[in-house]
């Protein structure tokens, strides 16, 4: 998440390895500033992109048509939409999507949508909200607003979004869509933190069912990529997992043991699962590292 | 109201390994759940089709329910080969829609017509193993009268699901569990093997003693069911599962205090720090009864052991 008001920021944005960069014209722009910031978002989605991140701009619920018409060209890969409270929001956000594609040369549908949910009644719309458009690839849960609607003070002791937060993965992954988040406490107050406490924390949203997470700040970049990928020694185990089972298959047992462990079809299931993943991540990274290397020839 | 089932433990088992089928009568579970499904080799599935029907009639001799776990993709098939005199429950892997409850009740209905078995016998355990599922609760568990009891949300399916390491140091399934707890609860059927989280990290199937913590924490939380994949499991889950005595002694003293109160017209007391009221008297009521179906349990798993025994 890369501030519009900060020039400096959102020209580096592109050397720091993440999967996608969120230009924002929301909370970190003060309202004066809007104006001229919506007129450098077209050159700065191309300056974002140079890494191959995916860009994306995040709107001001207010401003929907405007943020839209500022946001919306070639190079932008979708939206995130705050504080959505219904499936009529993103309806609306979708059809204004599409006219601009119409005019501006982007193939119809392609824009995709990040909701967030920071109020009561958008995590009780959920199923509404991600099954209003195609375009809704993402969720996840704005918690600080959250924490403000329901009166709640924050504090690393007690964990108030547990339902919500697993009512998002849930619903996201029913619906299709990927559910984004971290785990608590920095799901709530994001802060700075040794990398190794980013690792854990991020494993732990893996491990609720997130699918990536909102960076605040690059030191959680690394940290963050390494926590939703799997590790090169479950790649190795779970190849072996497959190994194994398909031998006893063919034996006629659908049950092995390997290291002390049952080997059976969900676990075989699984390891395809690791294996799927493992192989889009490093399929990403590829991908990021020749862009990176294109950009920095360039620059030189 | 009809009887409580009493399911404190149950093995799933492949119902093509002769060697677990022949030895699980000896087990003192509850339940018998002969499995069709994931441990069944693909190409062995027809063949275990046809070993159901007298299977049933030998996991029951000791006294155990008998259930098939069928599989998602051959309904047709599998029910063909398991709707038989003695099956209590067909169970049905990866539930997500209502639809796929009417269809299993639509053909075990006409196969209970066919096969002499009293309508509305067989019930239908839906599993509820992913996402959609969860998101789908109240119509799947209010789609068929042949679902008794509801829930689920953890185990392997729902970890790859939801793409989560299955063993990890906390609850990952706690809000699909809680909803399908609350489906149950809100159309008044019994919890199905929900439970209180105890972490199991290393993936063991066979921990006697974290199978106990497990099903005294859950029964304290409310749950009344469980089952397993080892035989070792057995033995804790029936335990934990069933009051202590010192739980009955101490619910009895509880409903006499209580009868003591009302007699005197008060509807609440407090002593030594211990509120005695109407919630405590129905928590003790439900204790004693609860206990009481255990014993009964126990007595007629008993009986049909020693009825094989004395046969054998």
């Amino acid at each position: 998440m890369v501030p519009m008001t900060v020039q400096r920021f959102v020209e580096k944005a592109w050397r720091h390895n993440a999967d996608a960069i969120t230009l924002d014209l929301e909370d970190g722009v003060p309202p004066a500033h809007k104006g001229a910031v919506r007129s450098s978002l077209k050159e700065a989605i191309v300056l974002a992109g140079r890494g191959g991140a995916e860009v994306f701009v995040r709107i001001n619920k207010p401003f929907l048509a405007a943020d839209l018409a500022a946001a919306a060209w070639p190079g932008l890969t979708g939206v995130m939409l705050p504080k959505v409270e219904s499936g009529a929001e993103v309806a609306e956000a979708a059809t204004l999507m599409t006219d601009l594609e119409r005019q501006r040369g982007i193939e119809v549908g392609a824009l995709e949508l990040i909701v967030l949910l920071e109020s009561a009644l958008g995590v009780w719309n959920i199923r509404d909200i991600v099954t209003a458009s195609p375009r809704v690839t993402q969720v996840g849960l704005g918690e600080s607003d959250l924490c403000r609607k329901l009166g709640i003070t924050a504090t690393d002791a007690e964990d108030p979004f547990v339902y919500a937060r697993g009512r998002v993965v849930i619903e996201g992954i029913a619906a299709g869509v990927q559910p984004i988040g971290m785990a608590f406490p920095l799901s709530l107050t994001p802060r700075l933190l040794p990398e190794k406490d980013l690792l854990h924390l991020a494993t732990m949203a893996r491990n609720l069912g997130f699918k990536g997470s909102i960076c605040p700040h690059p030191s959680w970049i690394e940290p963050v990529n390494a926590a939703f990928s799997p590790t090169a020694e479950q790649v190795v185990y779970y190849a072996k997992v497959r190994e194994v089972f398909a031998e006893g298959v063919a034996r006629g047992t659908a049950a092995v043991p390997l290291d002390g462990k049952m080997i059976d079809v969900p676990v075989d299931e699984w390891a395809k699962v690791v294996l799927h993943v493992a192989a889009l991540c490093q399929a990403r990274d590829e991908m990021k590292q020749q862009a990176l290397q294109r950009a920095a020839a360039f620059q030189r | 109201m009809p009887k409580r089932h009493v399911r404190r433990s149950g093995l799933t088992m492949p119902v093509n390994n002769p060697r677990f089928l022949n030895a699980v009568w000896t087990r003192g579970c509850d339940f018998v759940n002969l499995d069709l499904e994931d441990s069944v080799p693909e190409s062995q599935k027809p063949h275990a089709r046809t070993l159901i029907k007298l299977a049933i009639p030998t996991a029951a001799k000791g006294g155990a329910e008998v259930f098939v776990r069928i599989n998602h993709d051959y309904v047709e098939a599998d029910l063909e080969g398991v709707v038989w005199p003695g099956l209590a429950r067909v169970n049905y892997p990866k539930a997500e829609t209502a639809e796929e409850m009417r269809k299993l009740d639509v053909i075990i209905t006409r196969l209970e017509r066919e096969r002499g078995i009293r309508p509305g016998t067989v019930e239908i355990g839906a599993n509820i193993e992913t996402a959609r599922g969860v998101a789908n609760a109240l119509e799947i568990a209010s789609a068929s009268p042949r679902i008794k009891d509801f829930g689920g949300g953890g185990g392997y399916d729902m970890s790859r699901d939801l793409g989560v390491e299955m063993f990890v140091g906390f609850d990952q399934f706690v809000y699909g569990k809680g909803e399908l707890e609350l489906t149950a609860r809100a159309l008044g059927v019994a919890v199905h093997r929900a439970g209180a989280f105890v972490p199991n990290t290393t993936g063991s199937v066979s921990d006697a003693d974290r199978a106990f913590r497990e099903a005294e924490a859950s029964r304290k939380c409310g749950f009344r069911e469980g089952g397993g994949l080892h035989p070792n499991v057995i033995e804790p889950q029936n335990r934990g599962f069933t009051p202590t005595e010192a739980e009955v002694t101490d619910a009895k003293r509880v409903l006499e205090r209580y009868q003591a109160l009302q007699r005197a017209g008060k509807g609440f007391e407090e002593l030594d720090g211990r509120i005695t009221d109407v919630y405590e008297a129905r928590r003790a009521e439900e204790l004693l009864e609860w206990a009481e179906l255990c014993a009964e349990r126990n007595a007629e798993k008993a009986e049909a052991v020693a009825r094989t025994k004395a046969a054998e």
